[in-house]
């Protein structure tokens, strides 16, 4: 809002008028009325903070009352830690020049979409979806959980597959917790889940193929849609999982 | 911490008899040892201060004289220190003892500006200590000093008046901050009050701003204070004038002033003619002064690079220069070429292969012919023929319209909110649709011929598509070439890639770790820039997840970022109201432009790539040649911050929309036609300005109460503009 209404001073408090004072110092005059209420809210969340914080230390120097010191403790101390201003300028100077020697990196032809590395990138799945149907024996406790890194294939160039046979023997049993124990694959179910209700079994998986891109920088994504061990296999693929970025169920 | 305002608060109860015990050389030590904890310091520091000029008879002499034992080693900020030294070391043929202490201080302080802060030890580091003596003479004399300058300056020849009047304000400032620093409050609060008043009208936002910092604490936050105060505030004189003031300066008794200049001003001195009050206005205003003349040296290729040939299809209808045998000629002539068709390659032109940029695939190619074909039905502006202008009020915004921008093609539109989205609309009745989910995508006949558009999914096409990502306002938003992606950079420090295939978010690239206030995408696609309140702005390609370079200069924040036409260079306009060109290649800032009075909002290049004009929020629009690195134009007329400015596509009218909610349109031929360079104003930057803005203005136009936040030019040549209404 353009115009600020005046109240009149009998009925605004005298924080509202230094508020409105200081704005007027500092040269604002148009602002929306709902400011000055916001400014307050945030000097007196930020003085009771420095407050508290400067009785702590004043009591861990085991003196009585609080005294300008613990203040400026307690201000400076926020201030690194919320307030921080940027770097000066000598430092950035310097982090400019070492940063600029390099020389231009030279553009790979022909590369399709030009995106960092995927582990730099938003473009994995962050989700997986949970079936809520009751299976209730021969359920594969096959997870087949969304893939992270294309680039971390190993065994079969074409399309992403996890060879190690500690899994494929893991999709032959039932009702049991699967823990896939590789180096870097780890499918972890709470315990509390794991023999009560049956496993996982339906997921949907979104690939991100980049090797399919066409002249238009389409990403077209392939599905792998896992199905039930009774069924078929063939299509089944197996994912690398990239424990670190999933929560525990 | 402490220690050193302790410190500093005793002595400088002595500060007057220290001068002189540094007068007599640093062997001489105090007449007698004195034990009082004030003196003790000094004398440890005048040890350091030996130690590290590696004095050690004299080191010895004064360890012996004072009765003192061994020190231990080692104080933090050594590298200063021995900075400092270096300095005192550099500047010995100073006969002025005072002079000297000066640049020791001075030169401590730039390089130790962080540390003194941040170092709270026992052992006084000579730094510390010494930025106490930083000060020249008593602070209650300051007063003095500045009624005896101004006293002087205003008896002298009108001819030169003008130029030493440019002194006061960064000596108020200067004077100002030291007693500040040096916690002489009430002294620094009388010399504010008497003497705000006297400076220039463009300045009151700063002062306003050093009001109301009273203490030393308050300039520890204001990282610009603090750049101010250790950078160099450069003055352009010219030699007449500048041996009037030193001759001045040095005849009296106290040259306390003549100190000051020496360690915060820089005074670039010119020959010639001393420069008239209105040609010093136009060119002041930033917070560092004027640029040094070799600031603006560096030669600049601000030519356009040449147009990759590209083979006309021959079923185009319009297509009328093949040559007898039938083969398409292979570079359709554009109106605007700039030489495109001779051979030998323009002397301001970068090289191709200058910068690495991204080879043109088919579908660029298309895009090319599409941009030709376009270029042919583009209408011809002038003075006699304005272009139509079509505004896009964004309604229901509630001031949460925060950027814009369109395609160049002018099919989409972007506009970044405060509420962290990003929307993007379809500015042609074709809907937007993203790519289907990849069930869907398994079941289309890949071999079909419109497989293109089988992979777009009818059933969510919609004429708005909204990206969430973002955790904070959206402050710039830029298109990249090809239309495949959008950029977005945000108050949450991060810039987004997103893509206009999926509509989801790419990559977010993390660096700045402050509010992005713009970014832009190269002119070629795959370099985008980005600056932002960190001061720095920074270079990124999309497949780099960290920035391929970084600009670092201005003293405040970076608000407007943008490529030259030949990605070659780019410009950066800032809240310390100077410009800066630096080089893509090697991060060099190759220009310094000074002039505007508020912070610059607003940049563009000229399509032929030798202007630039720029907006900022006195409302004022000022055109430069980038080569010379001059001020060649002044449009006066907007009364409110100018947040958009666009050149015509061959460069014949510039527009320029503001928050007074008006459209202006400026004749730019005759703006740059009416440009007289000759070698002097080369030589020394100074040109004539005419006062010609009511000449140049061909339109004014009105929207209904909504501030004009974007500009674009279709490649038509119709104009279009964006902004949100505003209700109040």
């Amino acid at each position: 809002g353009a115009s600020v209404k005046m109240a009149s001073p009998k009925t605004v408090p005298k924080d509202a008028q230094v508020m409105m004072q200081i704005l007027k110092d500092m040269g604002i005059t148009e602002y929306e009325p709902r400011v000055i209420n916001q400014m307050l809210e945030f000097t007196y969340r930020y003085v009771t903070t420095i407050i508290e914080d400067a009785k702590i230390y004043a009591t861990h120097a085991k003196k009585s009352t609080v005294d300008a010191d613990d203040i400026r403790l307690a201000i400076q101390c926020r201030m690194d830690q919320s307030f921080t201003s940027p770097p000066p300028r000598d430092f950035l100077l310097e982090v400019a020049r070492q940063k600029n020697q390099a020389p231009l990196p030279l553009i790979k032809p022909y590369a399709g979409p030009r995106l960092p590395p995927d582990r730099y990138c938003l473009t994995a799945p962050n989700y997986r979806l949970k079936s809520l149907q009751k299976k209730v024996s021969s359920s594969a406790g096959r997870i087949t959980v969304p893939r992270l890194s294309v680039g971390a294939v190993s065994s079969r160039p074409s399309t992403p597959t996890l060879g190690t046979p500690s899994v494929q023997t893991m999709g032959s049993k039932v009702g049991t917790p699967v823990s896939l124990t590789g180096q870097r694959f780890t499918v972890q179910i709470p315990s509390s889940q794991a023999f009560s209700l049956p496993p996982i079994s339906t997921v949907q998986n979104v690939l991100i193929n980049p090797s399919l891109i066409g002249s238009k920088n389409i990403l077209i994504t392939t599905n792998m849609v896992s199905q039930n061990s009774s069924g078929e296999s063939g299509s089944l693929k197996r994912k690398h999982e990239d424990d670190d970025d999933y929560d525990a169920l | 911490m402490a220690a050193v305002q302790d410190g500093g608060s005793e002595l400088e109860g002595e500060k007057e008899p220290k001068p002189e015990l540094m007068n007599d050389g640093s062997t001489a030590p105090a007449a007698a040892p004195s034990s009082r904890p004030e003196d003790q310091q000094t004398l440890l520091a005048v040890l350091q201060f030996l130690k590290r000029n590696k004095l050690i008879e004299s080191v010895d002499a004064l360890r012996r004289e004072a009765g003192l034992a061994d020190e231990p080693e080692e104080a933090p900020g050594s590298e200063a220190a021995g900075g400092a030294g270096g300095a005192a070391a550099g500047s010995g043929e100073l006969g002025d003892a005072g002079a000297l202490l000066s640049r020791v201080s001075g030169g401590s302080q730039s390089a130790a500006a962080p540390a003194p802060a941040k170092g709270g030890d026992d052992q006084p580091d000579v730094s510390v200590v010494l930025s106490a003596y930083s000060q020249q003479g008593d602070p209650s004399l300051y007063q003095v000093y500045y009624s005896g300058l101004k006293k002087f300056i205003e008896s002298v020849l009108d001819c030169h008046r003008a130029e030493l009047s440019q002194l006061f304000y960064p000596l108020f400032v200067h004077m100002y901050l030291e007693l500040v620093y040096n916690n002489h409050e009430s002294e620094a609060k009388s010399f504010f009050e008497k003497f705000n008043g006297d400076q220039e009208c463009y300045y009151q936002d700063d002062l306003r701003v050093l009001s109301g910092l009273t203490k030393k604490e308050h300039m520890k936050g204001n990282e610009t204070l603090l750049d101010f105060r250790t950078s160099r505030f450069v003055l352009r004189i010219s030699r007449d004038s500048y041996q009037l003031l030193k001759r001045h300066l040095q005849e009296r008794q106290n040259n306390q002033i003549w100190n000051i200049i020496q360690e915060h001003l820089y005074i670039d001195i010119f020959d010639g003619m001393p420069r008239s009050k209105s040609q010093i206005d136009s060119m002041s205003g930033s917070l560092a002064g004027e640029a040094k003349r070799e600031d603006n040296k560096t030669k600049v290729y601000y030519g356009l690079l040449k147009e990759p040939e590209i083979e006309v299809p021959l079923d185009d209808e319009d297509e009328e220069a093949e040559n007898e045998e039938g083969k398409p000629k292979k570079k359709k002539p554009k109106k605007d070429s700039m030489g495109s068709k001779s051979k030998k390659q323009d002397p301001n032109a970068p090289q191709q292969n200058r910068i690495p940029l991204p080879e043109l695939k088919d579908s660029d190619k298309l895009d090319k012919i599409m941009y030709m074909k376009e270029a042919t039905k583009r209408i011809r502006l002038g003075p006699e023929s304005l272009p139509s202008i079509c505004f896009y009020t964004f309604l229901n915004a509630y001031q949460g319209l925060t950027a814009v921008d369109f395609t160049d093609d002018s099919s989409l539109l972007a506009g970044g909110f405060a509420d962290s989205t990003v929307r993007v609309w379809s500015v042609t009745p074709k809907k937007l649709r993203k790519v289907k989910s990849a069930a869907d995508l398994g079941m289309i006949d890949k071999e079909s011929d419109d497989v293109l558009e089988r992979i777009m999914d009818e059933k969510t096409a919609s004429e708005c598509k909204i990206l969430y990502g973002h955790s904070g306002p959206v402050y710039g938003v830029s298109f990249s070439p090809d239309r495949n992606y959008l950029l977005s950079s945000s108050e949450d420090g991060t810039i987004r890639l997103w893509s206009l295939q999926t509509f989801t978010c790419l990559v977010a690239y993390k660096g700045h770790n402050y509010p992005v206030w713009d970014t832009q995408f190269s002119p070629y696609g795959y370099y985008f820039v980005s600056g932002g309140h960190d001061r720095v702005a920074r270079l990124w390609a999309t497949d780099h997840y960290q920035p391929l370079r970084m600009f670092a200069g201005h003293l405040a924040d970076i608000t407007c970022t943008r490529f030259h036409p030949n990605s070659n260079y780019v410009a950066t306009g800032s809240a310390d109201r100077t410009i800066r060109l630096w080089d893509v290649l090697n991060g060099h800032c190759v220009r310094v432009l000074t002039g505007h009075k508020g912070p610059i909002h607003t940049l563009a290049f000229s399509p032929n790539g030798k202007y630039l004009a720029s907006g900022s929020t006195d409302g004022r629009v000022l055109l430069w040649d980038i080569g010379h690195g001059l001020m060649i134009g002044e449009l006066k007329g907007h009364t409110d911050t100018i947040y958009a400015l666009r050149f015509s596509r061959d460069g014949e009218i510039l527009a320029s929309g503001s928050m007074d909610n008006t459209v202006r349109l400026w004749d730019a031929i005759r703006a740059f036609d009416d440009v007289e360079t000759d070698d002097f104003t080369a030589a020394t930057g100074h040109v004539h300005l005419p006062d010609n803005s009511q000449e140049l203005l061909l339109g004014t136009y009105l929207s209904k109460s909504t501030p004009v936040i974007h500009l674009h030019f279709t490649r038509r040549n119709l104009l279009l503009s964006a902004g949100a209404y505003n209700s109040q």
